[in-house]
């Protein structure tokens, strides 16, 4: 069916080389518009009812999502690749393998909702409206960056995003929140991204229980396939709607994969086996998941996606060029932005005579 | 009778040295109760102390801010608390069991005249409070949170150091929580022993990015409260709680500010500079008579009043006028604040300095329940010290 596919377009292609690709490819194939989709049934946590079972998928939100995806995975091989050239510094937490979470959750809500993470966060940066330049820009540390350069990877921020966090100990933290979230109701969707380890600890042998979706004990909570970006987005909706209809809080556990490891110092093959990572990246990984469903529903072309890979190559080597080449941020910058100060004052440090103005 | 004189708006602390060893504490109506009580009601071999270690010293009527009505420290609190919660429509107060009014009566009607959206009871994690009021601070509403006493603050030292302090800078001054204020009650009271009695003011001294404020008295505290609550930066407003009744004066009604990062000169002098903050102003303006009466010595009185950013400049120019400095404050000696401002005056004034800088803290030992007495820097050990100085 691929082959005839191909012949056909190959065919049209040679015929009207002037016109672009994509155009030709519409007007001559019959494509659908949209297809059903069976997706993966949720595992509930005192819910009485779960996310849809099937969903649509239009073309358009396809190709987008697609694009999504593939951006997201060639900015993180790009920064790691940035990272091993010397160019990025400090630490560098990648997220290629859990692509389906960001843009999945980003298709559920709506851009007004608030979004706040930890630190393997550049897919939500992305997701959330930052572009990819602004992104590798500041975790080169360059004055493009979106925090001016002095965040780095673990502090991006944008409207209704509010980073970008190094999180630390934080089991108290969360049951506290857990606690005032359910008390007063709050509309607040508390969201677990499970990549199988915490660090370089596989989770059974870090946590007392591993379902996660319930351990907000009170809270309700689902356990969805990550690596679905439909199932993802279907679920958020669920969960969007649950916390909008002012039912309070709830938990949502994803189960998802990351091909790095924790980190760029962690090379992820200490406490895993590559033969494991092989597997996840042959038999789930989302991008190809997505991909062999719309072509397999005749939702577009292998070609499309080709040449969306291509831009997506291009725009991604764009912004790394541009990260490389920003001037950093002048040495002022130190200074500023400790306080809100309607004057500028001194900011003393480690010599006497050398003091830096700090500014808003 | 003297001694009834001189704490008349004092702090009457009677030891009932029975069985339990406890410490009684007398309010303002149950004052002559005390006084007239028979030495056998509480034991025969009862020691009584009934001096405080200061006397408030209220300062002369404000004239320049319109009406003014007596009120002692927590009522001047609950005005300045009135006047944000009326003027600004975002502002919530938020704490454990500020509902009812709170402990030291800080927060009394404000949940009956503005409702309870806007000052409501938090489950009992100073972590989690702080962590909230971050982030409603960062909606951009103003949040007043309440730590039950700064004894309590260390769970939530991470979030005060590492989000409060640092969200402005790390986000490039996209967001920031700068509408956020803690309120804690501060410092010695007389009975409270290990976790009541704490002045942690100079943990956050290290922490750019929040600012540290302690008031001396009723109406600095609702000017620098109304300060803080203003500013556009994480404020921590530290309350003398031993203050909260023994403290009264005129304060004005309507809203004010008294400047933050100011520090005020109380009493102008020429040889010797006294720097304190909190209760200690009371005890180092009683030194300064003392000096005064007994050695003919001129002092300069100076409350630091905020302790980060503090005001530097101030303190030089005194310190550059009278050549001596000695800081007080009931904070352990080592790391404490006092060694700051010693160790940035040396370096601006050394040639100005006519004997060694002094420092008359608390002793580096956790806050005692019993030697009380013995631990906090009183006026003797300050004039002890002063006379040092003096005679250098």
């Amino acid at each position: 069916m691929k082959k005839m596919l191909a012949a056909a377009v190959s065919r049209v292609l040679s015929r009207v080389a002037q016109k672009p690709a994509s155009r030709v490819l519409v007007a001559s194939c019959n494509y659908s518009n949209d297809a059903m989709f069976e997706i993966k049934k949720c595992d509930l946590y005192r819910l009485e009812e779960g996310p849809p079972v099937t969903t649509v998928l239009t073309r358009e939100d396809g190709l987008k999502y697609y694009r999504m995806m593939q951006t997201i995975r060639r900015m993180e091989l790009k920064a790691d690749q940035l990272y091993k050239q010397k160019f990025i510094r400090g630490f560098c937490h990648l997220c290629d393998g859990q692509e389906a979470c960001c843009v999945g959750l980003e298709a559920g809500i709506n851009p007004t909702d608030h979004v706040i993470t930890s630190y393997r966060a550049h897919g939500l940066c992305y997701t959330r409206g930052l572009s990819v330049r602004s992104i590798l820009a500041e975790l080169t540390g360059r004055r493009g960056g979106c925090a001016k350069g002095k965040g780095g990877s673990m502090h991006m921020y944008v409207k209704n995003f509010y980073g970008g966090n190094g999180i630390v100990g934080a089991q108290g933290q969360i049951a506290e929140a857990f606690n005032m979230a359910a008390l007063w109701k709050l509309p607040c969707v508390f969201i677990c991204e499970n990549n199988l380890y915490g660090m370089g600890t596989a989770a059974e042998r870090a946590a007392a229980s591993t379902d996660y979706y319930k351990r907000g004990h009170f809270i309700p909570g689902l356990r969805v396939d990550g690596m679905d970006v439909l199932c993802v987005r279907e679920a958020t909706k669920f969960a969007a709607d649950y916390c909008r209809s002012e039912k309070g809080p709830i938990v949502m556990e994803l189960q998802t994969y990351r091909y790095h490891g924790h980190s760029m110092s962690d090379p992820g093959i200490s406490y895993r086996t590559r033969q494991e990572i092989q597997n996840v990246r042959s038999k789930s990984d989302p991008i190809m998941l997505l991909k062999d469903r719309m072509v397999n529903s005749k939702l577009a072309t292998i070609e499309e996606f080709k040449e969306i890979d291509v831009e997506v190559r291009k725009e991604i080597d764009d912004a790394a060029h541009f990260a490389i080449t920003d001037p950093e941020p002048p040495l002022e910058e130190l200074g500023h932005h400790i306080y809100c100060d309607n004057e500028p004052f001194e900011v003393r440090g480690s010599s006497q005579w050398i003091k830096f103005k700090s500014l808003s | 009778m003297a001694a009834f004189a001189a704490t008349a708006g004092g702090l009457l602390r009677l030891r009932a040295a029975g069985s339990e060893g406890q410490w009684r504490r007398l309010r303002g109506a149950g004052l002559l109760r005390g006084l007239l009580q028979p030495e056998s009601a509480t034991g025969v071999a009862a020691q009584r102390r009934r001096v405080a270690h200061f006397t408030f010293q209220p300062d002369p009527e404000p004239r320049e801010y319109g009406q003014t009505q007596k009120m002692n420290l927590f009522q001047a609190i609950t005005s300045a608390l009135d006047n944000s919660l009326a003027k600004d429509p975002t502002a919530v107060i938020f704490g454990e069991d500020v509902a009812f009014g709170g402990v030291f009566r800080c927060t009394v009607g404000l949940r009956d005249k503005y409702g309870k959206d806007r000052v409501f009871n938090t489950p009992l994690c100073e972590q989690g409070i702080v962590g909230f009021g971050i982030g409603i601070a960062v909606t951009g509403a103003t949040a007043i949170a309440e730590i039950q006493f700064a004894d309590y603050i260390f769970p939530a030292f991470d979030q005060i150091v590492n989000e409060a302090a640092k969200y402005r800078y790390r986000s490039g001054d996209l967001f920031n929580c700068g509408s956020l204020t803690i309120r804690a009650p501060w410092g010695c009271v007389g009975h409270g022993a290990l976790y009541h009695s704490q002045s942690p003011e100079a943990f956050f001294a290290h922490c750019p990015g929040i600012k540290v404020v302690v008031p001396r008295s009723p109406f600095q505290a609702k000017g620098l409260l109304l300060s803080c609550i203003e500013d556009k930066n994480p404020c921590i407003f530290f309350e003398p709680k031993i203050l909260y009744r023994a403290a009264v004066e005129q304060v004005p009604v309507e809203p004010y500010n008294v400047p933050l990062s100011q520090a005020e000169v109380i009493q102008e002098g020429s040889d010797v500079t006294l720097v304190a903050w909190g209760t200690q102003v009371h005890v180092i303006r009683e030194v300064a008579a003392m000096a005064q009466e007994k050695l003919g010595v001129s002092c300069e009185v100076i409350d630091l009043r905020t302790i980060l950013p503090w005001d530097v400049d101030t303190v030089c120019k005194s310190v550059i006028k009278t050549g001596r400095l000695l800081i007080s404050h009931e904070a352990p000696l080592t790391g404490g604040f006092a060694s700051e401002i010693s160790s940035t005056v040396q370096e601006e004034c050394f040639l100005n300095l006519e004997a060694p800088i002094s420092r008359v803290c608390g002793y580096d030992t956790p806050f005692p329940h019993i030697f009380e007495p013995f631990y906090i820097p009183d006026k003797w050990k300050c004039y002890d010290a002063l006379r040092k100085m003096i005679n250098y």
